[in-house]
């Protein structure tokens, strides 16, 4: 776990995290943005992600092929992601070059062009990449279940946006989303690897000091802390497979649930990774829904899902189907291992094991010198760095009792979303 | 250059990497990173899908599979409560040529791990219950690749482009030849093929030579299999002749994806490197190079489209890939042509050509910063031949590679006239 961590906040409100590793002469400059998805309003979707595409762009003074050849022949990579809570920029470059990547955040945090042109462009390769989701089930479903799983909150949409959102967004939508945003006291940038910490604060400075806010409106969404009630969705489609998805409503991600929650994942469907980069993971056949349903021949594979985010989010588990059982089959099984953690006493010597796999997690993927910048914004932009720093320690004093008691609050059969994909020519729903 | 940006000498070399050859065949690598509390294995050993039997296509991966499944000493949940409770993992796959293997745990647990891979590399005892399990799983697996539009594109451009060469066939195998393998055929092939001879593995992290030779030594390397033989030599591959164009229909899909490609020059050979430059134009650099400005950024046709350049020891081969809407297909692909008669008639310009060299360079430290990263650098030393200096000589090579080498090595394996071009989607309209 890291020790050392600088902090300091820029007149403007830019506030900066520095952590130093030197074990390569690697550094890697993240810069995250207080605006996603979640901060979008019906009719409106898919700006968030949308602008982060406009992002590579080119500002007036770097064009788009500037920018992505300044990094590429240092042999640096770069890219972003929208989340709904977070839209972030990073770069990983040779150490000796961090100077390329703070002037090109820089520039682009208020400097983007927004060309219509590239707008329009822009719009069919956003298009593209939706299609491209859209030829996989597993995101038709989860985009199906998420819609019902909550009645007015931006989580119940994806990232992307809706189609139809996607076709009538303007420039003028994007850029005043932008020019919002895209504030100095809406974002923080994290710097870790190879740095000498007073030079780095200097060119922070030097870079970032001179930009000039505004003030900025966030829409900030009232939060859904109850799932409706129990609904079920039924899709159709190609193939030979039928996958099943359950949500739940989880914990928000600075709640001291949310760590008995990821005990209880850990225990049902097996140990999920912070690491954004490398690493590798842990596999879950030892975990007691794998032993019930995969060993037991109802189901081919199971997955569970959970993610920290500012609002109550969801907690999922995917289930593909074993050919010969019936949903119906599946589903019961499913719901004795659940009643089982409700019920039934939990040793101590299994939490154990999930703190432990928690721990070889972060020790696989520290090595890599992305994953600290990645971990120290992430940790912010729901709670505070403490919380990454503090993650296994926390695992580690969950008791039996508090995993117990999460799992009979929020594993309620009258409270969730099952989604079914069912290929077409098959009956949909069980006698 | 940005290998002035960094020292050549931190990079692996013969002053820190280990390399020890075992009385049983089996070799191993390792470089030390004191700076980690894990340990990252990789590695490969025979056989490989190209050795299977025509009816029992799938037969390689299938074993992989029930390798981890139960050994003669640990039953499945055995075997995995072990690894999982070390916070550890173990993976195994079929390759055209030999089994890989990954494995990652903490430096203190070393020795059980490489106790637990000589465990199921040498004691598989192929359970009947869980030989049934797999062959269901493996069987979802292939019905659910069956509806991926670039699963079906990429088996389609190695069925056309490798025709009756093993490679044609898929890894997972086919439905029916699944269905066909017994736990006797299981059983007889590892014990033809799976041994210590050809098991090369790379070590890195946490622990010293000295120490990872001696947990190698007391496990992997007593691995003793008298039955062991060598795999069938791969037959060569028929000369592309004249454009196959395929198109896999697949219902209901929103985007069309894309495979162009035609047979690459050698890993081994003198040819790659001006390749690997030349990839780098065509369809890496940036953002997908001169590939992804004229398709995605120009016309804004596809999310992706770029070019890959395949590395192995068997035929391979260099593709343009791209995922489109359906009716952009004709359009991508006269982009794409577009593209790659002007590489292949004319020279890259300096710019070009110095700013690939610089990020192929460059990019040395980060692909090596990670354990992972490192132990594959080390397999690759072994498999291609290589010096243990390679990866520190390599800024020298690559300075070495001129414009007139990279437009010759792209007239002598991309000729337009000579190429698959397969595609899965919505029929064509």
């Amino acid at each position: 776990m890291p020790e050392t961590l600088i902090t300091h906040t820029l007149d403007n409100g830019l506030r900066l995290l520095i952590r130093e590793i030197h074990t390569a002469p690697i550094a890697s400059c993240w810069i995250w943005y207080g605006v996603g998805s979640r901060n979008e309003v019906p009719g409106k979707t898919g700006l968030s992600h949308w602008v982060e595409h406009m992002q590579f762009k080119g500002t007036a003074q770097r064009s788009a092929s500037w920018m992505d050849h300044a990094v590429a022949r240092l042999g640096g990579h770069w890219n972003a992601f929208t989340s709904p809570d977070w839209t972030t920029y990073f770069e990983t470059l040779p150490a000796s070059a961090l100077e390329t990547a703070l002037a090109l955040e820089a520039d682009r945090m208020r400097g983007s062009l927004f060309d219509p042109a590239e707008v329009e462009t822009e719009r069919t390769v956003i298009l593209s990449e939706r299609e491209g989701l859209e030829n996989d089930p597993l995101f038709l479903l989860n985009e199906a279940v998420q819609l019902r799983a909550y009645q007015h909150h931006p989580y119940r949409g994806e990232v992307i946006g809706a189609k139809e959102d996607l076709l009538a967004l303007t420039r003028e939508d994007l850029y005043g989303h932008y020019q919002n945003y895209y504030q100095p006291a809406n974002a923080l940038l994290c710097l870790a690897g190879d740095i000498e910490p007073r030079r780095a604060l200097d060119l922070v400075q030097k870079f970032f000091g001179g930009i000039q806010g505004s003030p900025f409106n966030k829409h900030q969404p009232a939060p859904e802390e109850d799932l409706p009630e129990f609904e079920r969705v039924d899709l159709r489609g190609p193939g030979d497979t039928t996958f099943i998805e359950i949500a739940w409503r989880a914990p928000k991600g600075n709640s001291e649930e949310f760590f008995a929650f990821t005990i209880l994942e850990s225990l049902l469907t097996g140990p999920s990774s912070l690491n954004m980069f490398g690493g590798g993971g842990i596999s879950n056949r030892t975990s007691r829904l794998y032993l019930a349903l995969v060993e037991k021949e109802l189901a081919v594979s199971v997955n569970g899902s959970l993610n920290a985010s500012i609002d109550p989010g969801t907690f999922s588990i995917n289930l593909t189907k074993h050919p010969a059982r019936s949903v119906d089959q599946l589903l019961a099984a499913l719901d004795r291992e659940i009643k089982k953690i409700q019920s039934k006493p939990i040793a101590l010597a299994e939490i154990d094991r999930a703190v432990k796999q928690a721990k070889a997690l972060f020790a696989y993927g520290s090595d890599n010198i992305t994953n600290h910048g990645f971990w120290m914004g992430y940790a912010n932009s729901f709670a505070d760095y403490s919380w990454f720093t503090e993650y296994v320690q926390r695992l580690a004093a969950v008791s039996p009792e508090q995993v117990t008691n999460i799992a009979r609050k929020y594993l309620r059969p009258d409270a969730r979303v099952i989604g079914v994909y069912t290929p077409n020519g098959e009956e949909a729903r069980d006698a | 250059m940005p290998e002035s940006l960094f020292s050549t000498a931190k990079l692996p070399g013969s002053d820190d990497i280990t390399r020890k050859q075992f009385g049983n065949g089996a070799i191993l690598l390792t470089r030390p990173n004191n700076s980690s509390p894990a340990v990252s294995i990789r590695g490969y050993l025979p056989p490989g899908s190209a050795a299977e039997p025509p009816e029992k296509y799938g037969l390689v991966n299938f074993l992989a599979s029930m390798l981890t499944a139960g050994t003669r000493r640990r039953t499945f949940r055995e075997l995995h409560n072990e690894i999982e409770s070390m916070g550890a993992s173990l993976s195994i796959g079929a390759g055209g040529l030999a089994t890989s293997f990954a494995a990652q745990c903490l430096r203190e647990d070393l020795p059980r791990m490489l106790e637990i891979m000589k465990e199921v590399f040498s004691e598989p005892s192929f359970p009947a219950k869980q030989f049934q399990r797999i062959k269901t799983q493996i069987l979802t697996i292939i019905a659910i690749q069956a509806q991926d539009t670039a699963a079906m594109a990429d088996q389609a451009f190695d069925r056309a482009i490798y025709r009756a060469h093993p490679y044609a066939i898929p890894e997972l195998g086919f439905p029916e030849t699944v269905q066909m393998i017994s736990r006797e055929d299981l059983e007889a092939f590892h014990q033809r093929y799976m041994g210590p001879k050809g098991l090369v593995a790379a070590i890195s992290g946490g622990i010293q030579p000295a120490e990872a030779l001696d947990a190698f030594e007391r496990t992997l390397g007593t691995w003793v299999n008298i039955d062991q033989q060598a795999q069938p030599e791969l037959p060569p591959v028929e000369p592309l002749t004249g454009i196959i164009r395929e198109h896999v229909t697949l219902q209901e899909k929103s985007q069309t994806d894309l495979v162009m490609g035609t047979f690459a020059p050698k890993t081994t050979g003198p040819d790659f490197l001006p390749a690997q430059l030349g990839n780098e134009i065509l369809g890496q650099f940036g953002m997908m190079g001169r590939i992804g400005e004229a398709v995605r950024e120009k016309a804004g046709l596809a999310y992706y489209a770029q070019s890959e350049l395949g590395m192995g020891l068997g035929p391979i081969t260099w593709q343009v890939v791209a995922g489109v809407n359906p009716n952009n297909v004709d359009k991508a692909i006269a982009l794409i042509r577009k593209e790659l008669s002007r590489f292949t008639t004319e020279l890259v310009t300096e710019e070009e050509l110095a700013d690939v060299r610089s990020a192929v360079v460059g990019r040395l430290p980060l692909s090596l910063e990670s354990n992972a990263g490192i132990a594959s650098a080390l397999l690759n030393l072994e498999r291609y031949k290589h010096s243990l200096d390679y990866i520190r000589e390599l800024p020298a090579r690559i300075a070495a590679v001129t414009r007139e080498d990279i437009l010759r090595v792209a007239q002598t394996y991309w000729q337009l006239d000579n190429m698959v071009i397969a595609s899965a989607g919505v029929a064509l309209s």
